[in-house]
């Protein structure tokens, strides 16, 4: 009975867990393309790029409420914003530790809150663009443009430290959020 | 009485006849002509800048938005986009 937990929590041989539900897929990719169409593809002063930044918003809200009762993985618990947590999971890295977090890493988890706020604030602003009150009024549409050029920054970092983590840690991220499964390398400690 | 009542409903009556920028206004040839030609019809204006080679003012009046688009050669309204 012990062995058998400490396979499931501690080292073990090479095998694939599911993590991510098809909610959390479908929304993460859902939000990509949003965030694609809405910075390079759609007009800007079209009702599409409007319903499409409300879809975004809706998505994100989604996520938010699936944090709260959806499966283990995707829950806050599982990812807390905290940077003390995240600054001690670069020092471990830099110590050489490559352990391996089944749901997001520590670091990975302030980014996910990072974007999810640039979307809710590009969301509301632009919201406000339409109504009658912020209606043509110049720092609205500035800080609807300044959040969403920190929001594709925030983009460019994300797929840089998802590179890097399927590098450092040899759990191929992508292929995760597109199937589901992490597959942990044999003897890697899990969290 | 009926006297204040009558001025009353002018004064009530009054911005139903503000004229109305269309295709047909000339608004002016620079940015603070446009502004000025605007707010005298009633509108409040909000942001004014140059886009595309034309004067681009966002206005707002009587609970309606718009954006209009004025050529700063003739100060003819090239493109009017009226908003709920």
């Amino acid at each position: 009975m012990v062995a058998i937990e400490q396979r499931t929590s501690g080292r073990a041989s090479a095998r694939e867990v599911a993590v991510w539900d098809p909610l959390v897929r479908l929304i993460h990719w859902s939000l990509a393309l949003t965030i694609l169409l809405n910075g390079a593809i759609v007009e800007e002063e079209s009702k599409a790029h409007e319903w499409i930044g409300y879809i975004a918003l809706g998505l994100v809200a989604l996520r938010l409420i699936w944090a709260l009762i959806g499966p283990k993985h995707a829950r806050f618990s599982a990812f807390p914003p905290s940077p003390a947590r995240a600054f001690r999971h670069l020092r471990a890295m830099v110590g050489g530790e490559k352990t391996v977090h089944l749901s997001h890493n520590p670091l990975g988890a302030l980014m996910v809150y990072n974007i999810w706020a640039s979307v809710i604030a590009v969301g509301v602003t632009g919201y406000m663009m339409t109504t009658i009150t912020f209606f043509g009024v110049e720092w609205v549409e500035e800080a609807h443009e300044v959040i969403f050029g920190w929001l594709l920054i925030s983009v460019a970092l994300h797929v840089a430290g998802v590179a890097f983590d399927t590098w450092w840690s040899g759990v191929n991220l992508v292929r995760a959020m597109i199937n589901g499964r992490k597959t942990i390398p044999e003897g890697r400690e899990v969290q | 009485m009926r006297k204040f009542a009558l001025i009353a409903l002018m004064a009530f009556a009054t911005p139903a006849l503000a004229e109305d920028v269309t295709m047909d206004s000339t608004l002016g040839t620079t940015m603070q002509e446009v502004q000025a030609s605007l707010t005298a019809m009633g509108y409040e204006v909000r942001k004014a800048e140059m886009e595309d080679g034309m004067i681009e003012v966002y206005f707002v009046r009587d609970g309606k938005m718009g954006e209009v688009y004025v050529n700063p050669q003739t100060g003819a309204v090239m493109k009017l986009e009226l908003k709920s």
